[in-house]
């Protein structure tokens, strides 16, 4: 598997996470966004790659990359061990992002301004299992989540934004 | 995993019962597990479409649980509890507990509360309280339970609502009633013992909160305070685990089904593991491995973190959640997704049709057990027109627009129907033989 460190990252990245290797990496990694102006009011879906490093800093993760022939996946895993993946296209856009783990996390930060399409669905949009799942498809966004105690598992993408040629079975 | 947690727990609680020997006073009901006579450790269990005001869930199992204030008999027995084997502890709506005095659980001095969030964007919230629970003759004595609902005006914290309510789910938001659970309460008793575990005790999480002046924040819960799988508290010996035995119903479905709930596997003469096939769950209390058509699903959440959930059986699905549309559709054009909004997550055949899945292989951790089984599709349609409320054959997909990576068989409460399904609890006394530390279900 191509595994490479995210080099957008600080130096720090990838070393244990004492509290003060944290804060260094925490820091370098603000200074590095302030310094390139790139400051996301949200991250997520629809958004640059600058803002998967917004996410990983809302969620204190590790990153990894991947590059496919028509794709990029940033993989972030969280102190928790949640797993967070972001499919980027060529033009640098997240068009998907899949997550598993423990829990569900904060749709606000991976969805971005498509987090309001969870609230203004409507019945017919919206397919449930009670308590365990949901789907959610509106015109341009479908999203996934199945969850029991302890484990989750989802994924959401924007139809429009996928990259010609790749089918959203690689979102995984 | 929890095993150490569990294990100091013993430890603790063995030191108490020795001190108990030397302080009478308040001991009584702090009892050790000691061999003694055979409880009575069958109880009935229902599945209906619930009391008035439930909403009506189809394939929904219930049974009664009695909850008292510890010590004493001051007690109310609940029923229409939800039986779940996907989730672990008891949570009851405060409603149902409103005439018994519980001790409240503090951590740094203030009440220790918990939020759960499901995945439909549905969440309960509430604290942690101790209770005396006695399901059947068996019990439980001082056990962390949540009472949801009983929020004393507390917001439910943002932390915890990572997904945001959709509105648009039928009892959506908030569920800390008997219409919005659909159940007095839940209980939950899958094969793990603690809710959340080590991960939790070890540090703050959006599960568990404390609110001093009102503000809530994320706090660290030792497993002694966390929600508990009742089963593993009990102070028989039948607490490894649970024996659920459902008869069959016709292929439109029954409106009622009346079962037993047995406790303890391979510790009295009527839950002995005999005539069945065991299997090893994994360390995510999954299947490792299912294969169907050719192709093998995997539980790669829990091996990579990465695609789907492999296989598991949970009584508080009320579906047969399997694989996806698409995928099925290539084995028998008929099956869809149900497009009517009172169908909305299950799945449609064409002609009111059958289709059979059929074998489906499940491979048990290690190769702890291997085995087939058979399910059968009936149009959602054709079965709620029926107006049953337990089908055998009830079934949607586990992920819309899912594939072989992302799939899984999520066997629910349909499953069960006909069965006898044993589930043995992680870290507890198996018996002899059983090779399976992250617990087992056997049918």
């Amino acid at each position: 598997m191509n595994r490479e460190l995210n080099p957008s990252l600080s130096p720090a990245a990838g070393q244990p996470g004492g509290i003060l290797t944290h804060h260094v990496r925490t820091a370098l990694s603000i200074l590095l966004v302030l310094t390139l102006g790139i400051a996301p009011a949200w991250a997520g879906l629809g958004q640059s790659e600058a803002s998967v490093t917004a996410d990983q800093l809302h969620m204190k993760s590790e990153d990894r990359v991947q590059t496919f022939q028509a794709y990029k996946v940033h993989e972030l895993t969280n102190p928790d061990g949640t797993v967070v993946r972001e499919y980027l296209a060529p033009q640098g856009s997240v068009f998907g992002v899949t997550w598993q783990g423990r829990s569900t996390p904060d749709m606000n930060q991976l969805l971005g301004t498509y987090v309001s399409n969870l609230q203004t669905a409507t019945p017919d949009q919206i397919q449930i299992r009670r308590q365990r799942g949901i789907t959610i498809k509106t015109s341009d966004f479908v999203y996934s989540n199945f969850c029991r105690l302890r484990v989750c598992k989802g994924s959401a993408f924007v139809p429009s934004l996928v990259p010609a040629g790749v089918s959203t079975e690689v979102l995984r | 995993m929890n095993f150490k947690f569990r294990s100091m727990a013993k430890a603790a609680s063995f030191f108490l019962g020795a001190m108990c020997l030397f302080i009478a006073a308040g001991c009584g009901s702090s009892s050790s597990k000691t061999a003694s006579t055979a409880v009575s450790n069958t109880v009935p269990v229902m599945a209906n479409f619930g009391p008035p005001g439930a909403g009506g869930d189809v394939d929904v199992l219930f049974v009664s649980v009695t909850v008292c204030q510890h010590g004493t008999s001051n007690c109310t027995t609940i029923d229409n509890v939800k039986v779940d084997t996907g989730s672990f502890g008891l949570r009851v709506v405060s409603a149902a507990v409103s005439g018994v005095t519980l001790t409240q659980i503090n951590e740094s001095n203030s009440a220790l509360e918990e939020c759960v969030q499901y995945a439909d964007t549905s969440y309960s919230w509430g604290p942690m309280q101790l209770a005396d629970v006695q399901i059947g003759s068996e019990k439980a004595f001082n056990i962390p339970i949540q009472v949801i609902g009983a929020t004393n005006n507390l917001p439910v914290p943002q932390k915890c609502l990572t997904t945001p309510v959709a509105t648009g789910v039928p009892n959506g938001g908030n569920e800390d009633s008997l219409g919005s659970l659909g159940a007095n309460g839940i209980l939950g008793i899958g094969g793990e013992v603690f809710d959340c575990g080590s991960t939790c005790a070890n540090s703050a999480s959006n599960m568990y909160y404390i609110c001093p002046s009102g503000t809530c924040q994320e706090v660290a819960a030792p497993t002694s305070n966390q929600a508990v799988n009742p089963i593993a508290e009990f102070t028989s010996s039948d607490n490894n685990g649970v024996v659920i035995t459902l008869p069959a119903v016709p292929a439109t479905g029954s409106v009622s089904v009346s079962g037993t709930m047995t406790f303890g596997i391979g510790t009295q003469s009527d839950n002995a593991l005999t005539g069945v096939t065991l299997f090893a769950m994994d360390a995510c209390g999954n299947f490792p491995s299912a294969s169907f058509n050719g192709i093998t699903y995997m539980d790669n959440v829990c091996q990579t973190g990465s695609g789907g959930f492999g296989a598991f059986l949970d009584t508080g699905s009320n579906g047969l959640f399997l694989l996806d549309a698409n995928t099925l559709h290539s084995v028998d054009a008929a099956i869809s997704d149900c497009t009517n909004t009172n169908e909305s997550g299950f799945y449609c055949l064409t002609a009111g049709g059958t289709a059979t899945l059929s074998p489906i292989s499940l491979l048990g951790d290690g190769n702890v057990g291997s085995g087939t089984v058979s399910v059968n599709i009936t149009d959602a349609n054709k079965l709620f027109s029926t107006n049953n409320a337990e089908f055998n054959d009830l079934g949607g997909d586990s992920v819309v627009n899912g594939s072989a990576t992302t799939d899984f068989f999520d066997f629910g409460l349909p499953f069960f129907l006909g069965k006898k399904v044993f589930v043995g609890i992680a870290g507890q006394a198996a018996p002899a033989g059983v090779n399976a530390p992250n617990g087992f279900v056997a049918f």
